[in-house]
């Protein structure tokens, strides 16, 4: 997914109007609404879209300093890390492995509810997920449950057909075709 | 607040100076992310805050320690971090990650920082806030700005914050020499920074800005590096070393014995063989002789066996006969890839009988030895028992009742057959009925001395590479079992034991004394290197190819510590993976791959082949020989670098100074390549002590690519016209190149010997020890010394050449010669359906892939044949092969190729089961490979009628032709586009071949440049 869709998804996941959201000339993600002047930079746009939404999430992202401080570094870390790590084989799989252990002690990446960064490393790591193997998914059991779990808010979703985590169909592929 | 970061980490440094700014306290604290204890941390630099929160992100923590100062800041905070940093830290890497595209965008980047500075006297407006810094920051190490032009703005404002105190009290504390980019590789799991991808900026060109690279590795020379280098750079007049005629170990001395797995005789060695075992441990071996160690280098063939007595039973030769036939191959081979050998033996000697039968008297007094009753077949007419495959008879599965079933298997319904089994059995040699007689045979027992093994083990395999580690513990994992050492055979070693005087030993038993019983060929004291007195260490290494490693870790090992006579054990196992020949097997019995002959054979001189071969050593990995990959080192590394850095220096040295090595006088620049070429010497000497050989290469590459760089930025042959002054610094570079082009030679011998003894010739120098404990350059060439006749060390490989040895050794020659011999293509039809039914009814019966895939490989053969011989047929009738010929068979193959894969990706996906869509894969694969000598030929054949209308002027083209080319080359690069965008570059290669072979054409027709860059090749002055 592109740094415009991910700004523009998660923009509709806060209610608030994108804007036109394209690349400027060093490549990099800008946003200009309304009468308002241009803001460049997905950190800095997630954070100005915040600040126009009244959604619960929005709020959350910003209820202390060391909130958003935290919220800020996980959409970094979902800049310069998930997404183009997902692209060579064993930082993906590091990446994945970081993630579950994180995932296997907290529901959300930062505090106890969803926040801006959740929406930020979902919306980039959502194309390693979804071309993990039923047996992958199952071995990164903690992220396929937070994936799982964001992923079935309408608000997130937004009418995307869901990845499957269920790994019941497993019992089906094993024994039909091993001769 | 504590920073946790790794050593030299620039981000570090921006923390540093965000916490001095914020006016808070900070420790800061060096780990490694590789210890276990900090696996908790994600990434460095990491800064806890005193509640204990911890934050990675230096834009976040900005944001935090500082009040909110406007969105223009937080802009350039997260432009910092995601454009700035990326680029810096590609722009910095070394090796292979460094990226020729980074200086472009970080030109664009500088410049609209400049352009921003211009406006305003701080990045976020008039005063100076965390953007600052965090720029700031990331331009001080590896000194970016040093020798950029025309960034004044910059420049001012790069001088104003470092003049800050805070700034000044933060590089007091750091230092920014210790800072690099490089270190952003341990940053993170997630390799530094080497992953964010390059924004290609759609900026026009934003100019020469920032210095090239060259400078800022200099920068990174410590000034400890730069004494060291200087201190050393003396002359020292070479010892005469007397050299010794024999060998052998001496106390207190390094003694290093290596041998290489001994080749059975009657294989012909390929390439995988000899780079897995001869060659690496000769290179090895002339290192170790090089840094001055008691080094011996034994090796031989491996005689004897049922493989040597079947091979002489098919010539009609005495088994003897076979070996020294054999015998005189191999040894003729490694002599042509210039393996130097202390002695090349062989098996068959008193030597090895006396030795073997006396270990096994050893082994037996020792209560190592059990005997047990083993059912055989014994053939009265011939004498002997006859193993498994010398057996014939009628199948003994209900429903078979197959006459000509082998004593192992049977070919018509493929169930496993035991020998003893078979119904009316026959010797396949005099076909007479043999008897079932139960004989006994001897074994050794393994489980006894396992305790022992598995505590010399423990021990041992430090030194052991990975993979030898991995087998070893395996085998132990699954238990040790008593093997049979004994045959019932004629060719091998008798067994000294009462009842069993007409048995010999199995070839594993004996083969690994062969290294003990050659070194007592070479020398009567042989026992001083595999019996060491105390006192007097020995270092065995032993070279082999992965599948010998349980021979040498177990079974051996076990031999010796029964035996228990303070035997040399193996210290360094150099087990390798295997080389594939583009990306298949080697096969010989359908030729393809290159063989040892074959090396010879294509007029490639032997230290190319021992360079190439060394550079794609399977360490690790398996790794594949490929052609293209052996011309492109041979033209880049070797010709345009390594070559070019020597003869240039020489050739300076031969036209400007009389031959006369001129005085060195060094200056910093002089001592920063030293250091550099010290860098490179140590990684060299590390890498080969641990026969790291793949790695050795690169590191001497590496010096001369310094050279070449520091000749270019020296500009020597413009300082030779300028002042008295100018022409000194000519003298001092022209000689620190002469001298570097020594140490390269003696760096060069264990790798290319002949080559390295040409480049002495022509430094009329000799060869120097070298020194592993103080790995520093010295000077090797003083003033006044006269260098000899320069002349270039390396020749270019024309790809056309490449092009025909590849298609010479990539299996077709055989096929080429069997589709003459085939009279008609409806014979071949004929054959192939006949073939195809055997391996259908074959395949239904059985599940055994080893009972089909023969006869599979022979349909695949003869569908092979006949679709040569259709090829032909269509081709004949044209005298001359016009393009369009070539393009319908193109056209078939495509079709073929995508109906089977196709196929194979619907088997692929209906079941697991590798044994039945493996054949489909290879039938696939097959087809692929045709379809790439096809458009081949068609690529030839349009390039024939090409040049020859392009002699004409290019008025006379025809128009609707060249509109023809035209769209069928639109046609095409869609088509390659389309391709390209599905991803797997095998499928879309021969289409872009096609592509580039219509442009040729088109360009041809045209009179325009053609495509494909030829130009490119020029060797520059």
């Amino acid at each position: 997914m592109c740094d415009v869709a991910k700004v523009q998804k998660i923009a509709h996941c806060l209610g608030v109007a994108p804007g036109k959201v394209q690349l400027n000339e060093e490549q990099v993600v800008t946003r200009t609404s309304g009468q308002k002047k241009s803001v460049a930079g997905f950190a800095t746009i997630l954070e100005s879209l915040a600040n126009e939404s009244k959604s619960e999430t929005a709020q959350n992202s910003k209820v202390s300093r060391e909130v958003e401080a935290q919220v800020y570094q996980w959409i970094e870390f979902s800049v310069l890390y998930v997404a183009p790590g997902s692209r060579d084989r064993n930082v993906a799989k590091q990446l994945l492995g970081d993630l579950n252990k994180l995932f296997a002690s907290k529901s959300y990446l930062v505090g106890h509810f969803i926040t801006l960064a959740d929406l930020a490393v979902y919306y980039a790591i959502y194309d390693l997920v979804k071309s993990l193997s039923p047996v992958e998914k199952e071995a990164y059991l903690n992220l396929s449950r937070w994936f799982d779990h964001l992923q079935n808010r309408p608000d997130v979703h937004q009418g995307e057909p869901l990845l499957n985590f269920t790994t019941i169909y497993l019992h089906g592929w094993a024994t039909g075709t091993h001769i | 607040m504590i920073i946790y970061t790794n050593e030299g980490n620039p981000l570090g440094l921006q923390l540093l100076m965000l916490a001095k700014f914020a006016k808070r306290s900070v420790q800061l604290v060096n780990l490694n992310l590789n210890d276990a204890k900090f696996k908790d941390f994600l990434i460095l630099p990491t800064l806890e805050l005193d509640n204990g929160l911890r934050l990675f992100s230096p834009a976040a923590i900005a944001k935090y320690l500082f009040v909110d100062e406007g969105q223009l800041r937080d802009e350039w905070l997260e432009w910092s971090t995601t454009l700035l940093a990326p680029a810096l830290a590609h722009h910095m890497a070394v090796g292979h990650r460094a990226d020729p595209n980074a200086l472009p965008v970080l030109n664009a980047l500088v410049k609209k920082l400049d352009d921003c500075l211009k406006a305003t006297p701080y990045l976020a407006g008039d005063k100076l806030s965390a953007a600052d810094i965090a720029v700031w920051s990331l331009l001080a190490p590896d000194g970016t700005l040093k020798g950029a032009q025309n960034l004044e703005s910059l420049h001012g404002w790069y001088n104003r914050v470092k003049a800050l105190p805070e700034v000044q009290q933060v590089l007091a504390e750091q230092p920014l020499k210790d800072l690099s980019f490089n270190a952003l590789q341990q940053s993170n799991r997630y390799g530094g920074l080497h992953h964010v991808p390059l924004k290609r900026l759609s900026l026009a060109d934003a100019g020469k800005l920032l210095a090239e690279t060259a400078s800022t590795v200099a920068d990174t020379v410590t000034d400890e590096e730069l004494a060291a280098a200087g201190a050393s750079f003396t002359y020292t007049a070479p010892k005469d070393v007397q050299e010794q005629r024999t060998v052998l170990p001496k106390a207190g001395e390094r003694n290093v014995l290596i041998t290489s797995a001994l080749p059975y005789v009657n294989n012909v060695p390929h390439l995988g063989n000899i780079i897995g075992c001869v060659l690496s441990a000769d290179i090895f071996a002339r290192y170790s002789r090089c840094a001055g160690y008691n080094t011996l280098l034994i090796c031989g063939t491996d005689e004897y066996g049922t493989a040597t007595e079947n091979k002489a039973l098919a010539e009609n030769m005495t088994p003897r006969e076979i070996c020294d036939k054999y015998f005189e191959l191999h040894n003729s081979i490694y002599r042509w890839f210039g393996i130097g050998f202390d002695y090349f033996g062989r098996t068959t000697t008193q030597e090895q009988t006396d030795i073997v039968q006396e270990a096994f008297t050893d082994v037996h007094s020792a209560g190592y030895i059990i005997t047990e009753s083993v059912e055989q077949l014994l053939c009265q007419k011939c004498d002997r028992f006859l193993a498994d495959r010398f057996v014939e008879g009628t199948c003994p599965h209900p429903g078979c009742g197959y006459a000509d079933a082998r004593g192992d298997q049977c070919d018509k319904c493929g169930k496993l057959v035991n020998a003893t089994e078979l119904i009316r059995p026959r010797c396949k040699v005099c076909n007479t009925a043999p008897i079932l007689r139960s004989s006994d045979q001897l074994f050794i027992d393994l489980p006894k001395a396992e305790p022992r093994l598995r505590e010399w083990v423990d021990k041992a395999e430090n030194g052991w590479t990975h993979n030898a580690k991995v087998i070893t513990r395996a085998w132990l994992r699954e238990g040790l079992k008593p093997r049979c050492i004994t045959r019932d055979l004629k060719w091998g070693i008798p067994v000294p034991h009462s009842g069993f005087e007409k048995k010999v030993f199995y070839v594993w038993f004996d083969a690994p004394f062969g290294y003990v019983s050659m070194t007592k060929r070479y020398t009567k004291e042989y026992q001083k290197w595999w019996q060491p007195a105390k006192g007097t260490d020995v270092e065995l290494f032993q070279f082999m190819a992965k599948d010998n490693v349980p021979f040498h870790s177990v079974v051996w090992p076990s031999v010796l510590l029964a035996i228990n006579k303070g035997h040399t054990l193996v210290s360094h196992i150099m087990a390798t993976e295997y080389l594939n020949y583009e990306d298949g097997k080697f096969s010989k019995s359908r030729g393809i791959g290159v063989f040892g002959n074959d090396a010879q054979a294509t007029g490639i001189p032997a230290d190319v082949w021992r360079f190439y071969l060394a550079s794609a050593r399977p360490e690790g990995q398996d790794s594949s020989f490929s052609w293209n990959d052996l011309a492109a080192r041979n033209n880049s590394e070797l010709l345009n670098n390594l070559g070019n850095f020597v003869n240039r220096a020489l050739v300076f040295c031969e036209k400007n100074f009389n031959s006369i090595v001129p005085e060195v006088v060094a200056t910093e620049e002089e001592l920063i390549l030293l250091a550099l070429v010290n860098r490179e010497l140590r990684g060299y000497i590390n890498s080969l002590e641990k026969a790291k050989l793949r790695d050795g290469i690169r590191h001497l590459l590496a010096i001369s690519r310094h050279g070449n760089g520091y000749m270019q930025t020296q500009q020597p042959w413009v300082l030779l016209k300028g002042s008295d002054e100018q022409k000194k610094r000519a003298a001092t570079i022209i000689g620190l190149c002469a001298n570097i082009a020594c140490l390269l030679a003696n760096l060069l011998f264990p790798y290319m010997p002949s080559t390295a003894r040409t480049l002495f010739a022509q430094l009329n120098a000799k060869q120097t020890p070298l020194n592993a404990e103080k790995p520093l350059a010295t000077l090797l060439l003083p003033a006044g010394h006269k260098i000899g006749k320069p002349a270039p060390l390396f020749a270019k490989l024309e790809q056309s050449f490449i092009d025909e040895l590849k298609t010479k050794y990539g299996g077709s020659q055989e096929t080429k010669a069997s589709v003459q011999s085939q009279s008609s293509t409806a014979d071949l039809e004929q054959a192939v359906q006949a073939q195809a039914d055997k391996v259908r009814q074959l395949k239904t019966s059985t599940k055994d892939k080893t009972v089909w895939q023969p006869e599979v490989s022979k349909l695949l053969d003869l569908k092979k044949q006949l679709e040569e011989a259709k090829k032909t047929a269509v081709a004949a009738p044209a005298s001359a092969p016009a393009p369009s010929n070539g393009g319908q068979s193109v056209q078939d193959l495509e079709k073929a190729v995508q109906a089977q894969g196709e196929k194979v990706r619907n088997l692929k996906g209906s079941t697991k089961d590798k044994t039945v869509w493996q054949p489909e894969v290879n039938v696939l694969l097959d087809l692929k490979k045709q379809l790439e000598a096809a458009q081949k030929a068609a690529k030839a054949a349009a390039a024939a009628p090409a040049a020859t209308t392009a002699a004409p002027p290019a008025a006379s083209a025809d128009a609707g032709q060249v509109k023809a080319l035209e769209d069928k080359l639109a046609q095409q690069a869609e088509k390659v586009r389309t391709l390209k965008a599905k991803g797997d570059a095998s499928v879309w290669k021969p289409e872009v071949d096609i592509l580039l072979a219509l442009k040729n054409q088109l360009a041809a027709l045209t009179g325009a440049p053609a495509a494909g860059g030829q130009g490119k090749g020029k060797k520059k002055k």
